[in-house]
């Protein structure tokens, strides 16, 4: 093959390439409802109960991530940005769980004590 | 080497070694995980309670089905399988927390239903104990009524008897003593020697005693003494028959027979020395106690 020929391949896929990222949009609306996602479950007491913390945890991380990614790969931004959102989502409602289970502890506990007078 | 045993090993290895090359892929961690999870809130509780969220997780399990049928190697396949897992997860945590909510609501309702249990029976109780309080106030009342009742009765009855007294102690000897109103009546005042029949005298006198008691209610005991000349036995026979001689002309005078009583004391109660004539006139005796206070 010439060079010219090279040449114009390489610029073709180059451009193909150019063209495929930037068909996906930037996923700055879902970024920013995962954002709020992780605000409610960090409001909702989800640090303070161990499996809730932890998927806070990787919804925090999934968050940065896809926020690096956003210009570079929409695509895969996307993807980790729904992952952020599914972790901050079960993070707040494990804790409404704990926070739910303790209640019915106590009110189990109550009724055993009134029984036993 | 044997060439049947070769065969023998050679043929299973070869199709295992097909069968990784050209079998099922493995799927990765996170799909198996999504899958396991998604199974688990689709026949738990999960789809009773929150059937939504388990549709959605199935929703979400599927895309990541496809996408690991299409492109196993791209990583938003692996996101796509997280996310499948989280929100099978969601249902199941969703499911749990109504599922304690909805114990909280029986428990509490069950408590509610203790307590309005506990609370009448403790009423019941209560209001037994307060009908067994209103009984016992008015038992007290009716008791303290009765007794009010009694000394107001002894009280007139002392009064009564105070008149008698005065009027007695005209005729015959009265004092007082822990026994109550002591009328002493010298023997030969009422009886001869030995006999125990009234003398017209005596039965004057004890017609003014009885007039005098008349009326008075209250209990009488006629005893009857001798002096220690003679036989015991005699003299407690003597003595009992003059007490019982003036119980009975008592009686026929108008004293309530169930008030009055007889009883002979001979010669063992002596009040002066039996060795003087004087003495034993005192000691040969009929008393005629009344007793106010054995109402």
């Amino acid at each position: 093959m010439k060079p010219k020929a090279v040449f114009a391949v390489v610029v073709a896929s180059a451009g193909l390439v150019a063209a495929c990222a930037s068909s996906f949009p930037p996923p700055n609306d879902e970024w920013a409802a995962a954002q709020a996602d992780v605000g409610r479950a960090q409001a909702g007491g989800a640090p303070s109960v161990p499996d809730a913390r932890l998927h806070l945890q990787l919804a925090e991380e999934d968050l940065q991530k896809s926020k690096a990614l956003i210009g570079d790969d929409n695509h895969r931004a996307a993807t980790l940005t729904g992952v952020a959102r599914a972790e901050a989502v079960l993070a707040l409602s494990l804790a409404k769980e704990a926070e739910a289970d303790g209640q019915a502890r106590q009110a189990q506990a109550d009724l055993a004590k009134a029984s036993a007078k | 080497m044997n060439w049947n045993r070769f065969a023998v090993l050679a043929v299973p290895v070869t199709l295992v070694g097909v069968a990784a090359c050209g079998g099922e892929r493995i799927p990765p961690k996170a799909l198996a995980d999504a899958r396991a999870d998604y199974y688990q809130a689709r026949d738990g509780v999960a789809a009773r309670l929150d059937p939504t969220d388990v549709h959605e997780a199935d929703i979400a399990l599927q895309k990541a089905e496809h996408a690991w049928e299409n492109a196993p190697d791209e990583p938003s396949t692996i996101d796509m399988a997280i996310i499948a897992d989280r929100k099978a997860l969601l249902a199941r945590s969703v499911a749990n927390t109504m599922k304690s909510q909805q114990d909280v609501q029986a428990a509490s309702a069950q408590l509610e239903a203790l307590k309005t249990q506990q609370l009448a029976s403790a009423q019941g109780r209560l209001s037994s104990t307060q009908q067994a309080l209103g009984a016992t106030q008015m038992q007290l009342e009716q008791q303290q009524a009765a007794a009010a009742l009694q000394a107001q009765q002894l009280k007139d009855l002392e009064a009564k008897l105070k008149d008698a007294r005065d009027t007695i102690a005209k005729i015959a000897s009265v004092k007082d003593d822990d026994r109550g109103m002591v009328i002493t009546l010298q023997g030969e005042v009422l009886f001869k020697t030995a006999k125990f029949d009234l003398k017209a005298g005596g039965m004057a006198k004890l017609d003014q005693i009885a007039d005098a008691l008349k009326g008075k209610d209250a209990p009488i005991v006629v005893y009857g003494f001798t002096d220690s000349v003679g036989a015991h036995d005699m003299n407690m026979g003597l003595s009992q028959n003059r007490a019982q001689t003036v119980r009975d002309y008592l009686v026929s005078k108008g004293i309530p027979q169930d008030l009055v009583t007889a009883q002979g004391k001979g010669p063992d109660s002596p009040i002066a020395d039996n060795t003087s004539i004087e003495g034993r006139a005192m000691n040969r005796r009929v008393e005629i106690v009344v007793s106010p206070k054995k109402i």
